[in-house]
């Protein structure tokens, strides 16, 4: 057996909150959020999102990130179905303070990747102890 | 005191106990979420990638999702009515860095799919974009239906 099989993991889907006016499932993103020295980094798996399609909104500590999925046309009947097409829709309060100015967003092979650079304030400070 | 990392614990002597435990929870939720009135969940196989295979008259369409996996690391192959999705799911590579979340898996996969018809192996179209596969299978002449015309007197 292989060290890591892959395994599907089912789409959550968004359970309450803003309700959409689009009769489209919505989706809770996988998202892998890592801390730097430097900055906050997330990755969020939004499959079928193209690159104009990404809404990523900052209000204070909020952090919204919104993928819409074009509508999909399946073509002729449906033999095999294990997904369902979907918008994505995260929210996450931030606790460091972030350089608004420098964010930057990236989407390739539908995955979503933002940097997110803390601000000089937040950034832990090196103190040198002198010895006399 | 020996310490465990979790994920690393494994069942002795029973390789894909997990596995089979996993698949048996995945079977109750459907069944309870049917039972409860829910919507129409997939008969998920559980093996990644997800797919969607439709047909018509002239072609089969198979789609999955990919995220995060490259053109180059999918192999993708047909054998008879045999269609095999492979590859692997690389981690991003990042040192000296605290994980707060980590919740998006890598790891090999391999997923094989018996056709409803024989395909002409030669004419299929592969398309990646955005985290979406898509492939059109094309049905060879002899498994198409034909119309038959009825000559009137």
């Amino acid at each position: 057996m292989a060290e890591t099989d892959l395994q599907i993991e089912e789409k959550k889907a968004v359970q309450a909150g803003g309700e959409s006016t689009r009769d489209f499932p919505v989706f809770i993103p996988a998202v892998d959020i890592y801390e730097s020295e430097n900055a906050l980094t997330l990755l969020a798996d939004m499959p079928g999102v193209p690159i104009d399609k990404i809404d990523i909104d900052l209000d204070s500590d909020q952090l919204t990130i919104r993928g819409t999925v074009p509508q999909q046309e399946l073509k002729g009947k449906v033999i095999f179905k294990e997904f369902t097409y979907g918008d994505y829709y995260r929210q996450f309060t931030l606790s460091s303070d972030i350089d608004r100015g420098k964010i930057e967003a990236s989407i390739k092979e539908g995955v979503l990747k933002l940097v997110l650079p803390k601000a000089e304030a937040a950034k832990p400070k090196k103190i040198t102890v002198q010895s006399t | 005191m020996a310490i465990f990392r979790y994920p690393n614990w494994r069942w002795p002597d029973l390789p894909g106990a997990m596995e089979d435990f996993e698949r048996a929870r995945r079977q109750m939720d459907r069944l309870l979420s049917v039972f409860s009135g829910g919507t129409e969940t997939a008969a998920s196989s559980g093996v990644f990638p997800p797919l969607i295979v439709t047909e018509d008259e002239d072609k089969i369409y198979v789609e999955a999702e990919i995220p995060g996996i490259k053109a180059e690391d999918l192999e993708i192959s047909v054998v008879g009515r045999t269609l095999t999705l492979s590859g692997e799911r690389k981690p991003e590579e990042a040192q000296e860095v605290n994980y707060h979340r980590r919740e998006r898996k890598w790891g090999s996969f391999r997923k094989a799919l018996t056709l409803p018809e024989d395909v002409n192996a030669e004419a299929v179209k592969a398309e990646c974009k955005d985290g979406l596969l898509k492939l059109v299978l094309p049905k060879p002449e002899h498994v198409k239906p034909r119309k038959i015309t009825i000559n009137g007197q």
